[in-house]
């Protein structure tokens, strides 16, 4: 499959309803005769539950019932919830384990009601002692968060385990590397932190349920994977899975955030508890605080290298602050697959990661944009300018010598015939280079103060496209040669619903205005994993194709149905490389980001615009991981409790970004693609802080990149904590 | 209490409790297109018009917008047409859920904002998680453009 850009970028489905309002989210769509639910949410990081004293709630006009943990056992069972590991309640029962845990529900005629009386009830908590942090919490004799969470379903652990580790993955051989890195000509070993960040979607959760004619339960919400979410809820609710059905409705962001399945199942619950529509609608701050963050970090880094700068040997020891529960991790290890994966840039003779990551009492983690990898490269890349410094190699020509190219066997053992690091890093280099002040952009164009000293770091990330996964899709006659394309999985705001069409219409030789996408609920098709894992358009254009195929082969006079099974073909792989310019206030520390400049290794582009936005998305969502976000977790709080506090990017804040499509590369599926969703947030971060070192001459080894921690390190401090001293 | 303003050219009448924000009033009136998001009038997602200036209707009081003459992102293809066509050219969105904002505070830009950095500056009230913000600024700059204001000399 060679490599083309069609420049097919015709407007997108979606765009005039979006710009005129007309597009109806979750919190649009009212369901006549529902009750609206406010959780009661826990105001202590741990501890027992000794009364919960709903009176004077009860006495609020419009009140219809205050549910407790209780009222849902009598009706559904204890089962637990989750997407993996099945240990979260769907309400806290003797215990609560993080502030913000939903202790109870008021529902109630209106929402105004129900979050007044949601103020009243009057919890009684006996305090048990907090666990607050990650290393500290797998310590021996640490409090334990859960009695014994091997028993759960789901479980990865045993009870040989620490009591507080939710997961351990292992990767590569220990022994080995280490013996290498004794044998090497120089050796760095360091330890990077990241904070508690969130997904930051900017539509709040929202949930409402009905209770069917026919039983079961109908849902409609913030869902990105409704065929799983149908599954977790059916077990959980003690429900055959067809008794679930899962609504269509357009996301309004997610990034890894939009697929819990506890709060939707607590709705679900509720429902069918009170035998009445019941919407459950969260809150900006709901989100930040009591759904499932992007997992901390301490991760420490050992590399060494040979004589000449050479890579010889990695080793990294990560420790993930997973929170309270482990529901909302989706993948079989229950761990951060971005971790297990964090050197596949690089040829090594020997490499060991270690992922653990802990139970705390604080909000759960769950998975964000390449789950992982932003920490993971954050660590391992800046520890590469440090080995660059000891071994007297410029950085660039560090990796360089050691990159992935065609042919090589990465670390895991997998050879690539295709690897094109070395091409996408120059690419990078060479564009940074050229840039000049040339810019349209302000931070490129904005003069720099006086006395401010700049910097350019760099910072290089692989991933694997995987090929096509599980879907389907039903392909309907329409009035006047039109066709209806029925999918199993929302609009997020990718262009995946674009893509469909113009596939569709390209492979059916019709024009694209006579395709209509229509999303439709869990019951109307077999199945699909949902979006995420950069998986979704290798995968849905595979399943057009099948479409198109039995389509024409049928007729096309009476509806088909495909549904896909997963791909066989081998993974590809793809590059970015990132050049971040900035500028440092040697004063107070400020940091300013003047340009990022993302190389990105791609096969065939089939919506430009869309694939352009995943890049500058990315970016700028490492920029902002990289230099403003944190939920500032501490004390069994989360401080950055809204917007205004957990500051997310703005038009103004983001650098001049440059990309560079470094064309020709084979990719996955039958359009041959290259997956990019997960690609230009990872090393971002990374890029930025080595950039602020070459600038400074002092390494921040701890995100964000605050003025504050740059300030103290220009003076050679330690560069945590001072803001709470 | 009683409120009396024009929405999106219409009379429009309603009964709020006195502590309504202007957001609950005109989605409780059906007007979902403005989006409830952080709720603290930084992100937004919850812009309207009021007598012509950008407000965070979640911290806008309804009572406040009593005889005025407000307009929502619903009234944009009449009151701001060539806005809303650029944001469909040049794909100012991806989710969307902040798109009604960023159409509705782009059509409340005036003359004096010209060129990429005040447009960026402009829009520092809007927040976007998913583009990186680059095809919004294109339409924004094209709306302007289209309504004859140029660029920075």
């Amino acid at each position: 499959m060679t490599a083309t850009v069609r420049g097919l970028d015709v407007a997108r489905v979606d765009a005039r309803d979006k710009a005129t309002g007309a597009t109806r989210y979750s919190a649009d769509v009212e369901v006549g005769g529902a009750l609206h639910a406010a959780a009661v949410r826990s105001s202590v990081p741990h501890a027992e539950l000794v009364a919960v004293d709903t009176t004077a709630a009860r006495g609020i006009d419009g009140v219809v019932a205050v549910v407790t943990a209780r009222d849902l056992e009598q009706r559904f069972g204890d089962e637990l919830c989750g997407r993996r590991m099945r240990d979260m309640p769907l309400l806290a029962r003797d215990k609560v384990r993080f502030t913000g845990e939903a202790v109870a529900v008021v529902l109630a005629d209106t929402r105004r009601a129900a979050e007044d009386a949601a103020a009243l009830v009057e919890v009684e908590y006996r305090d048990l002692p907090p666990v607050l942090d990650a290393p500290a919490a797998l310590e021996p004799g640490a409090p334990r968060v859960h009695e014994a969470p091997w028993r759960y379903d789901g479980a990865v652990v045993t009870e040989a385990h620490h009591p507080n580790l939710q997961s351990e993955v292992v990767v590569g051989d220990l022994s080995a590397a280490q013996a290498a890195l004794d044998g090497a000509a120089h050796v760095v070993t360091a330890t990077y932190r990241t904070p508690s960040g969130h997904q930051g979607y900017l539509e709040p959760q929202c949930w409402t349920a009905w209770p069917r004619h026919g039983g079961g339960v109908a849902l409609l919400g913030t869902a990105k994977a409704p065929y799983r979410l149908r599954e977790q809820a059916a077990k959980t609710l003690g429900l055959a899975l067809d008794a679930v059905e899962v609504e269509p409705v357009p996301v309004g962001g997610d990034f890894g955030g939009k697929g819990g399945v506890v709060d939707a199942t607590l709705c679900a619950a509720l429902a069918l508890w009170a035998d009445r529509p019941v919407r459950l609608a969260l809150r900006s701050n709901e989100d930040l605080t009591a759904t499932d963050g992007r997992h901390p970090a301490t991760i420490e880094v050992r590399v060494g290298c040979d004589a000449d700068g050479r890579l010889l040997a990695l080793w990294v020891d990560a420790v993930f602050d997973g929170g309270a529960y482990a529901a909302a991790k989706p993948i079989p290890s229950v761990n951060l697959h971005g971790m297990e994966e964090c050197a596949l840039a690089y040829r090594l003779d020997a490499f060991a990661v270690r992922s653990r990551i802990a139970y705390t009492t604080t909000m759960p983690k769950g998975h964000m944009r390449a789950p992982g990898a932003p920490q993971a490269s954050f660590a391992i890349e800046s520890t590469l300018d440090e080995l660059a410094a000891v071994a007297g190699v410029p950085p660039a020509e560090l990796r360089r010598r050691s990159v992935l190219a065609d042919g090589h066997r990465d670390a895991y053992g997998h050879t690539w015939d295709e690897a094109r690091g070395a091409e996408t890093l120059a690419a990078a280099l060479a564009d940074a280079e050229q840039a000049g002040s040339a810019s349209g952009s302000p931070n490129g164009t904005r003069p720099v103060p006086q006395g401010w000293r700049r910097g350019r770091g760099v910072a290089l990330y692989a991933r694997p496209t995987a090929p096509p996964a599980t879907t389907s899709l039903r392909l309907v006659p329409a009035d006047g040669g039109r066709v209806v394309v029925e999918v199993p999985i929302p609009e997020t705001g990718t262009g995946s619903h674009s893509v469909v069409r113009e596939e569709l219409a390209a492979a059916l030789d019709v024009d694209p205005d006579r395709v209509e996408v229509r999303q439709v609920s869990t019951g109307l098709l077999p199945y699909d994993p949902g979006v995420g894992a950069s998986r979704v358009t290798v995968g849905i254009t595979a399943a057009v194709r099948e479409l198109a195929d039995r389509w024409r082969e049928a007729g096309g006079a009476a509806p088909v149905t495909v549904e896909t099974g997963a791909g066989t073909e081998r993974p590809r792989i793809s590059f970015c490389a990132q050049v971040a310019d900035v500028a440092v206030d040697p004063e107070t520390g400020q940091v300013l980001v003047t340009r990022l400049t993302s190389a990105v290794d791609v096969a065939s582009v089939l919506r430009p615009r869309a694939h352009r936005m995943q890049i500058d998305g990315g970016a700028v969502m490492g920029y902002g991981f990289a230099c403003l976000e944190d939920l500032l977790e501490a004390d069994g709080q989360v401080w950055a409790a809204n917007l205004s506090e957990f500051r997310l990017p703005t038009a103004e804040d983001v650098p001049e970004l440059r990309t560079v499509l470094v064309e020709g590369g084979r990719g996955v599926g039958p359009s041959g693609v290259k997956a990019v969703g997960e690609l230009t947030n990872v090393p971002t971060a990374a890029a930025i802080a080595n950039a602020v070192a070459d600038a400074t001459g002092r390494r921040v080894r701890h995100l964000p990149l605050t003025a504050e921690r740059v300030y103290w390190a220009l003076r050679g401090e330690a560069d945590d904590g001072r803001w709470r001293a | 209490m009683k409120l009396q303003a024009q929405v999106n050219g219409s009379p429009f009448e309603a009964d709020v409790p006195a502590a309504s924000s202007l957001l609950d009033v005109l989605r409780g009136a059906g007007l979902s297109g403005t989006k409830e998001g952080c709720r603290v009038g930084v992100c937004g997602l919850c812009t309207v018009l009021v007598d012509g200036r950008p407000v965070s209707s979640c911290l806008y009081l309804a009572g406040c917008a009593d005889d005025a003459d407000v307009w929502t992102v619903e009234g944009m293809a009449v009151r701001a047409p060539s806005v809303v066509g650029a944001f469909v050219e040049h794909e100012g969105m991806q989710c969307g859920i902040c798109t009604p904002g960023q159409v509705v505070a782009v059509a409340s830009m005036g003359p004096e904002v010209r060129g990429e950095d005040a447009v960026r500056r402009y829009l520092g009230g809007n927040l976007c998680r998913c583009t990186g913000y680059g095809t919004i600024v294109e339409a924004a700059l094209d709306a302007q453009d289209r309504r004859g204001v140029p660029g920075p000399t």
